[in-house]
C-alpha cells in the first residue's frame, strides 16, 4: 500500500474491536465512534489503547450516515469499514461513500454489486441463469391472481411428486424482507383468501402488491460458503463450509460449525462432500458473474435429501467469518484474519495467493455467549454482568467487547443493540475432539451478574452444552 | 323640507368628499366645511337664502372635484357606506321584489342577496309583469354582518342553487356585483372549489344573464359574472386584485406591513380597473353612467337610468337570441335607441327552446373572443397558416374517422369476432390427437419442474431498476438535505445524489415530498421522446404597460428559458397520445396571464379536436399575473369556458396539484375539472396563508391548505405519490372521463 490510509469504523462491540486488532495488524490509522450508550464498551477502550487522539469520536447514532461521514472527514479518514449490520448492506451508503465530493474507500463490495445481490428477486434471476439451484417457486413477482393460483397449485403437486408428506407453499410480498409480509399454506383451497391478504398487505406496506410464491422446506440444515475476492473481481477464492443450523426459536444463530459436514465421522443419507462441493462451485461461479470484490457470504439451505438452493447472499463479513478463519491455512500457516484480508484487498492490494494456497485442517466450533432465558423463549436478559473468565488454552479464541468486569466494576448491558456478548472459538483435530474441547469450554467459562429486581443473570450455556452433542448430525 | 335636513344632508356629502378624497383637495374642501357651518350658525332668516347659495356651492364643487377624480378615489367611493347597495337597486329599480335566499342576517350568507324581482311594462293598454331572480351581493350600508359584501363559498353555492332555479323556470337572471373578492375561507366548500363551480355552471347556463360591475374584486366577482351582458358603474372598479393586495406584493411586504398610501395610489393607476378602461379592454358592453361622485341613495334619477340600462340589456338579448325575423330586427333597432322609454315598449322575456344552446355558445364564444391581442405572438406567417390548415385537416378527417369508420367499426369487430371463433374451435379440434402425443412423450411433472426450478420471463424487468428518465440537477450536489417532518418523526437527513434522484424526492422516512422541477413530471410521466411541444412562439407581454413588469418578465425569460408560464405539449403515455399543459412555477410564480390563457384555449381545443385526454399539472400556480390587471382575470371564464366544450364533447380532463396552487386558476378552470388529483405534499386553495391574513386578519394553521384537507373537502379526488405518478395516470387514462377519446 503506497498511501497511508485511514480506517473508520463505522460499528460497535465485537466487530469493532476486531477491525481495530485488524488494523493495528496491517499497520493502518484507525477512527473509532461510539454513542453514549457504549461508553464503556470495550472497543472504546482498546480505541483509547491503541490509537491516538484523533481515534476516537463520539456520535449520536451509529444509523446517522451524515454524523459518520462529517466524523471521517475531520478525523481525515480515508476509509470506512461497515462491520456487520447497521449501514453494512446498504448500497446506497456504500454508494454515497464513493461518490461524493471527498470520496473514500468502502470496505465491502462495490456498490453495483451490493445492490445486485442485495435484490432476492435478481440474485434468485441470476442464479437461475447459471443454473445455480434455488428454491422451487416463482423468480419474478406475480401481480395476477389467477397466475399466482396456477403456481401454488404446480408447487403443491410438484412437492406431492417429490414424495414430500406435508406440502407447504410460502407467500411473500417480493418487495418485502426481514419476515414481514410471508405466511404459509398447506391447502389449496386457502390460498386466495391469503394471496389476497399479503398482497394488501404489501400494498400498503411497501406500495408494491407483487407477491412471491415460493415451496416452503422445513427440514434443512443451514450451510454457508465463505467466499473472499480482491478488487479485480476475478479471482475469487473461498474458505470453506459452514453449518449454522443451531439457531433460536427467532432463527437466530447460536453455534457455527466449519466445515458444513463431517462425513468421516456421520453417516448421511446423501453424498455430503458432493453437496459441499457443488454449493461451493456454484458459489464461485455466481461470484464470478457478478464480479464479486470483497468478502461475502452465500446461504444454502440443504434438504434431507441432499439437494442445496441458493437462499441469498450476504455481501458483508459476517459475524461467525472466525470460525472459518479457525480452521483454513493459507500456504499451510495459521493465523488466517478474514477481516484484515478484507481490508487489505479492500484497500486495493491483490489477493496473493490462489485457491490452492488454502488448505483446511480439523473442526472449528463458535459459540455465540449470550445473557438470555433459553428455556422462554429467548428472551433478552438485561442487567449489569459481575463476573466473566473462561480457562484460556491455545485451541481456544474469544472475542468479546466486555471489558475488564469485577462486583465492583459492574459492565451494564446496552439495551439498543444486538445482544451477543462474546463469541468462543474452539478448534479440534476431528468433531470428537472439537466437541470435547468444546464442553471443556463451555464447563469452564462463568458468567454471573444481577438486574435491578436482584435476580441473578441468565445465560445460553445451557442450551450451548445440550447442543454441543448433537452438532454436524442432520 | 326643513332646514335641519337639509343641513344634514349636506353633511353628509361633505362626509362623504372628505373620505373619498382621503385628505386630498383640502382648500375645496375646507371652503365647504367654512361655509356650511356659517349657515349652521346663521339665523332664520337668512337661512334660505344662504342654503340655496350653499347647495349651488356643492354642485360646484362636486362638478369640480369629478374632473379630478383619481382610479384610487373610485376605488373609495366604491366601497363607501353611502355608495348604493344591492337594497337599494331592488327598492328603486323593481317594481316590487321577494327575497328568498334569506333575510338580513337570517341567511347562510348576508354577503349574498337573492330575490325574485318583477318590472312592470305598460305597452298599449296592457301591462306585463316580468319576473326575474336577482343575484347579487349586499355590502349593505356599513353593516357589519355583511362581511363588506365577501360571499363566503356556501354563499356562491346558494346563488348557483337559484340561477338553477331560474333556468328551470325560464327567467332571466340579474345579477349584481359588488364584492372586493370572495372570502377565502376554506371550509365544505372551499372557497376555490365553489367559485369554479359556479362559473363552469354559468358558462352552460341556458337562460340571459344580465350582470352589473359596481366592485368587482376578481374571483369573487367571476362567480357571478359569467353573463351575456356585462353592464357597469361608470364609478365602479373591475380588478384583478385590490390596489392594497397589488401595493402589497408590488412592495413586498411582509405578513402585517401596512403599504403606503402613495404606493396603493399608483398600484390603483397602474391596475387599470376603471369602467373606461374595461369598456376600451373590451371586458365589459357598456357604462352607466353615475351621478356626480357616485351614485349614492338618494340620486333617484340614476336608478330611473339604471332601470332603463337593465331592461335594455335583457331586452337585447331576448332580440338577439331569438333568432331572426324582421320584426325582432327593428323592435333592436327601437331599444337601442336612447330615447325611447323601454317602459312603455315590450320584448317578451322567453327565449324559444330550441334557441337556448345558441344562447349558450354566443356567450361561450363572447368571452373566447376576448383578450386576444393581449399577448405577444413570435410565431411567423407561415407558421400560423400551416397551424390553420391543420386545424381545417383535422377537422375533415375526424369526419371521415369518428363520423363514418367508428360507426361501422361495431359491426366489423362482430364479424371478425365470429369468423375468429369459428376457426379457434376448428384448430383445436384437428391439432388434439398431435397433442395429446406430444405430451405423453413428456412428463408432467417434469414440465412443472422446468416452470418452478428454471429462469422465467420477466417482460418489465427493466422497468423495476427503476431508472428516471429525467433527473434534477440538484442530484448533483453532494450535500445532506433534512426533512420538514424531521421534528415529528424522526426522518434522518438525506443526501441529495439518493433524494432528488432515486427517490424521486420523496422522504424514504416519511413521505414527505420535497419540492421538485417541473421537467420532472413533464419527461418521467411520458414515453421517451415523445413530447412535441406547440405554441412555443407565443409569449407573455405586459399589455397593461405596468411599470417594471417588462423587465421582470425578462429576466424570467432568461432564468427559465421559458416564454410564459405554460408549457403545452402533446405526448404518448404508454402509447396513448394526450396533450399535457403544465403552469410552471419558476416563470412568475406560474401566474396565468393572456398568454397563458390563450395557449391554454389553445391546447384544450387541440384536445378537443383530436380527442386526445388532456391532462393540466399546476407544477405551481401564485394566481392571475395581477400586473396585467383584467387581462389576467379574464381567463378565469375564458378558459372555463374553453374546458367545458372539451367536457361536453366526451373528453377526459385530468388536474395535477403539485407544490402550492392558489388564486384564480385554482378558482376557475383548474377546480372545475371531474378528475383532480394532488401530489403528496402539495397546498392548495383560494388564497394562501399570508392573503388571507392580509385580507380577513386570521391566523391560518400551517396545514390549512394542504392536499389532504382539500381531499376531504371534496376538491380534489386523490392524492398521488410522485414515484407512482405514471402508473397512476395510465390507469386514470383508461379507466376516467368521456366516451369521445380516440382509443375508446
Amino acid at each position: 500500500m503506497e498511501k497511508q490510509h485511514k480506517v473508520l469504523i463505522a460499528n460497535r462491540g465485537e466487530i469493532a474491536v476486531r477491525i481495530i486488532q485488524a488494523c493495528c495488524k496491517l499497520g493502518l490509522k484507525f477512527v473509532a465512534v461510539y454513542t453514549q450508550e457504549d461508553i464503556h464498551s470495550g472497543h472504546v477502550k482498546l480505541a483509547k489503547e491503541l490509537g491516538d487522539e484523533n481515534s476516537l469520536y463520539r456520535i449520536s447514532s451509529y444509523h446517522d450516515a451524515n454524523e459518520i461521514l462529517s466524523v471521517a472527514d475531520i478525523a481525515e479518514a480515508t476509509a470506512i469499514h461497515p462491520g456487520y449490520g447497521f449501514f453494512a448492506e446498504d448500497f446506497r451508503f456504500a454508494r454515497r461513500v464513493t461518490e461524493r465530493t471527498r470520496p473514500l474507500v468502502f470496505l465491502g463490495p462495490s456498490w453495483r454489486v451490493i445492490r445486485e445481490l442485495g435484490d432476492k428477486i435478481n440474485t434468485k434471476r441470476i442464479a437461475r441463469s447459471l443454473n445455480v439451484p434455488t428454491v422451487p417457486g416463482s423468480d419474478k413477482p406475480i401481480y395476477d391472481e389467477s397466475e399466482a393460483e396456477k403456481i401454488a397449485r404446480t408447487l403443491f403437486d410438484f412437492q406431492i411428486q417429490q414424495g414430500v408428506k406435508k406440502p407447504l407453499v410460502l407467500v411473500k410480498a417480493s418487495a418485502g424482507g426481514g419476515g414481514m409480509g410471508i405466511e404459509e399454506i398447506h391447502d389449496i383451497d386457502l390460498f386466495r383468501s391469503i394471496y389476497r391478504r399479503i398482497r394488501n398487505y404489501a400494498m400498503r406496506q411497501f406500495k408494491d402488491d407483487g407477491v412471491l410464491i415460493e415451496q416452503r422446506i422445513t427440514n434443512f440444515n443451514h450451510l454457508e460458503v465463505q467466499i473472499i475476492a480482491d478488487r479485480s473481481g476475478k479471482n475469487p477464492v473461498h474458505f470453506g463450509t459452514r453449518n449454522c443450523s443451531i439457531q433460536s426459536t427467532g432463527l437466530q444463530k447460536r453455534i457455527e460449525i466449519a466445515p458444513g459436514f463431517a462425513p468421516e465421522t456421520i453417516r448421511y443419507t446423501f453424498d455430503a462432500n458432493k453437496v459441499m462441493e457443488d454449493i461451493i462451485e456454484h458459489s464461485l461461479t455466481l461470484a464470478r458473474k457478478v464480479n464479486y470484490d470483497s468478502v461475502g457470504t452465500w446461504e444454502w439451505i440443504v434438504t434431507k435429501e441432499g439437494n442445496p438452493f441458493l437462499m441469498e447472499v450476504n455481501t458483508r463479513i459476517q459475524v461467525e467469518n472466525g470460525v472459518s478463519a479457525a480452521i483454513s491455512r493459507i500456504k499451510g500457516k495459521t493465523g488466517v484474519d478474514l477481516i484484515a484480508e478484507q481490508i487489505r484487498t479492500g484497500l486495493g492490494e491483490p489477493l496473493g495467493y490462489t485457491q490452492k494456497d488454502i488448505t483446511f485442517d480439523g473442526i472449528g466450533i463458535e459459540y455465540r455467549i449470550i445473557a438470555e432465558d433459553t428455556e422462554h423463549n429467548f428472551t433478552p436478559w438485561v442487567g449489569d454482568i459481575e463476573t466473566f473468565s473462561y480457562k484460556k488454552a491455545p485451541w481456544l479464541s474469544m472475542h468479546t467487547h466486555l471489558p475488564k468486569v469485577s462486583k465492583e466494576n459492574p459492565y451494564t448491558i446496552p439495551t439498543e443493540f444486538d445482544p451477543n456478548l462474546a463469541l468462543g472459538i474452539v478448534w479440534g483435530t476431528n468433531l470428537e475432539n472439537a466437541k470435547q474441547r468444546g464442553k471443556e469450554f463451555l464447563n469452564s467459562l462463568v458468567i454471573a451478574g444481577s438486574n435491578s429486581q436482584g435476580e441473578s443473570l441468565k445465560s445460553n450455556i445451557p442450551f450451548l452444552l445440550a447442543n454441543t452433542e448433537r452438532i454436524l448430525k442432520f | 323640507m326643513e332646514l335641519s335636513k337639509e343641513i344634514q344632508q349636506l353633511t353628509d356629502r361633505l362626509t362623504y368628499i372628505k373620505d373619498i378624497f382621503a385628505g386630498k383637495h383640502q382648500e375645496d374642501i375646507n371652503l365647504l366645511e367654512t361655509r356650511l357651518n356659517e349657515l349652521k350658525e346663521c339665523d332664520a332668516q337668512n337661512a334660505d337664502e344662504m342654503m340655496k347659495t350653499l347647495e349651488e356651492l356643492f354642485n360646484f364643487m362636486e362638478k369640480k372635484l369629478e374632473a379630478k377624480l383619481t382610479p384610487m378615489d373610485k376605488v373609495r367611493i366604491v366601497r363607501h357606506p353611502q355608495r348604493i347597495c344591492l337594497k337599494d337597486i331592488l327598492e328603486n329599480v323593481y317594481d316590487n321584489y321577494t327575497e328568498i335566499g334569506g333575510q338580513d342576517e337570517h341567511t347562510n350568507d348576508p354577503a349574498v342577496l337573492i330575490a325574485r324581482a318583477y318590472i312592470t311594462r305598460h305597452y298599449g293598454k296592457k301591462t306585463y309583469h316580468q319576473s326575474v331572480m336577482v343575484i347579487g351581493h349586499e355590502k349593505g350600508h356599513g353593516e357589519e354582518f355583511r362581511n363588506g359584501g365577501s360571499a363566503k363559498p356556501w354563499g356562491n353555492a346558494k346563488a348557483l342553487h337559484y340561477m338553477q332555479v331560474a333556468e328551470t323556470e325560464g327567467i332571466p337572471i340579474h345579477s349584481y356585483i359588488f364584492t372586493p373578492g370572495g372570502d377565502p375561507v376554506e371550509e365544505y366548500p372551499g372557497a376555490a372549489q365553489q367559485i369554479a363551480k359556479n362559473i363552469y355552471e354559468m358558462a352552460g347556463l341556458s337562460v340571459p344573464i344580465v350582470a352589473l360591475i359596481s366592485e368587482g374584486g376578481s374571483g369573487g366577482a367571476e362567480a357571478f359574472g359569467l353573463a351575456d351582458k356585462r353592464l357597469m358603474l361608470s364609478h365602479g372598479y373591475y380588478s384583478v386584485i385590490s390596489p392594497e393586495g397589488a401595493a402589497a406584493i408590488e412592495g413586498r411586504l411582509k405578513r402585517g406591513e401596512r403599504a403606503s398610501a402613495e404606493l396603493v395610489e399608483r398600484c390603483a393607476k397602474n391596475l387599470h380597473l376603471t369602467a373606461q378602461d374595461n369598456l376600451s379592454f373590451g371586458y365589459i358592453d357598456k357604462i352607466v353612467q353615475e351621478p356626480l361622485l357616485g351614485a349614492r341613495p338618494h340620486h333617484y334619477d340614476f336608478f330611473r337610468t339604471l332601470r332603463q340600462e337593465i331592461i335594455r340589456a335583457t331586452d337585447e338579448i331576448m332580440l338577439t337570441s331569438n333568432g331572426f325575423s324582421i320584426f325582432n330586427f327593428s323592435k333592436l333597432h327601437r331599444i337601442q335607441n336612447p330615447d325611447t322609454n323601454l317602459d312603455e315598449t315590450f320584448v317578451r322575456w322567453h327565449i324559444k327552446r330550441s334557441l337556448r344552446s345558441d344562447l349558450i355558445e354566443e356567450r361561450q364564444h363572447k368571452f373566447i373572443r376576448m383578450s386576444r391581442k393581449s399577448y405577444i405572438n413570435r410565431q411567423s406567417i407561415l407558421g400560423a397558416l400551416a397551424d390553420t390548415w391543420a386545424e381545417q385537416w383535422r377537422e375533415v378527417y375526424n369526419r371521415l374517422v369518428y363520423d363514418i369508420y367508428h360507426r361501422q367499426r361495431k359491426n366489423y369487430q362482430r364479424l371478425r369476432e365470429e369468423i375468429e371463433a369459428e376457426w379457434l374451435s376448428f384448430k383445436r379440434k384437428t391439432s388434439k390427437p398431435f397433442k395429446n402425443a406430444y405430451n405423453k412423450v413428456r412428463r408432467i411433472d417434469q414440465v412443472a419442474e422446468e416452470e418452478l426450478t428454471t429462469l422465467s420471463k420477466w417482460e418489465d424487468e427493466d422497468s423495476r431498476k427503476k431508472a428516471w428518465t429525467w433527473v434534477s440537477p440538484r442530484a448533483k450536489e453532494d450535500r445532506a438535505v433534512t426533512c420538514t417532518n424531521t421534528a415529528t418523526y424522526g426522518c434522518v437527513d438525506l443526501w441529495a445524489p439518493d433524494l432528488y434522484n432515486e427517490f424521486a424526492g420523496v422522504c424514504t422516512n416519511c413521505g414527505h415530498h420535497f419540492k421538485m422541477e417541473y421537467q420532472w413530471f413533464m419527461y418521467n410521466c411520458f414515453d421517451k421522446n415523445s413530447i412535441y411541444e406547440f405554441n412555443n412562439e407565443w409569449e407573455a407581454g405586459n399589455p397593461l404597460n405596468f411599470p417594471t413588469l417588462d423587465e421582470r418578465l425578462k429576466e424570467a425569460r432568461e432564468k427559465t428559458k421559458l416564454k410564459s408560464a405554460c408549457i403545452t405539449y402533446e405526448a404518448r403515455l404508454d402509447g396513448i397520445r394526450c396533450v399535457v399543459a403544465i403552469l410552471a412555477a419558476p416563470f412568475r410564480g406560474g401566474s396565468v396571464g393572456a398568454a397563458e390563457g390563450a395557449k391554454l384555449i389553445s391546447a384544450i381545443d387541440r384536445a378537443r379536436r383530436k380527442r386526445y385526454p388532456l391532462i393540466i399539472y399546476s407544477h405551481g400556480t401564485a394566481g392571475i399575473r395581477i400586473q396585467e390587471g383584467t387581462h389576467g382575470v379574464i381567463q378565469m371564464p375564458r378558459v372555463t369556458i374553453a374546458v367545458r366544450r372539451y367536457l361536453r364533447a366526451g373528453g377526459l380532463y385530468l388536474v395535477i396539484y403539485d407544490t402550492n396552487s392558489f388564486g384564480g386558476p385554482v378558482a376557475s378552470f383548474l377546480g372545475c375539472a371531474h378528475y383532480q388529483f394532488a401530489m403528496r405534499s402539495s397546498n392548495l386553495g383560494f388564497a394562501g396563508p399570508a392573503v388571507i391574513k392580509n385580507t380577513t386578519g386570521i391566523d391560518v394553521p400551517p396545514d390549512h391548505h394542504n392536499c389532504y384537507k382539500a381531499l376531504s373537502r371534496g376538491h380534489i379526488q386523490g392524492v398521488w405519490d410522485r414515484r407512482d405518478m405514471r402508473t397512476n395516470l395510465k390507469q386514470a387514462l383508461l379507466t376516467m372521463g368521456g366516451r369521445n377519446l380516440y382509443y375508446r
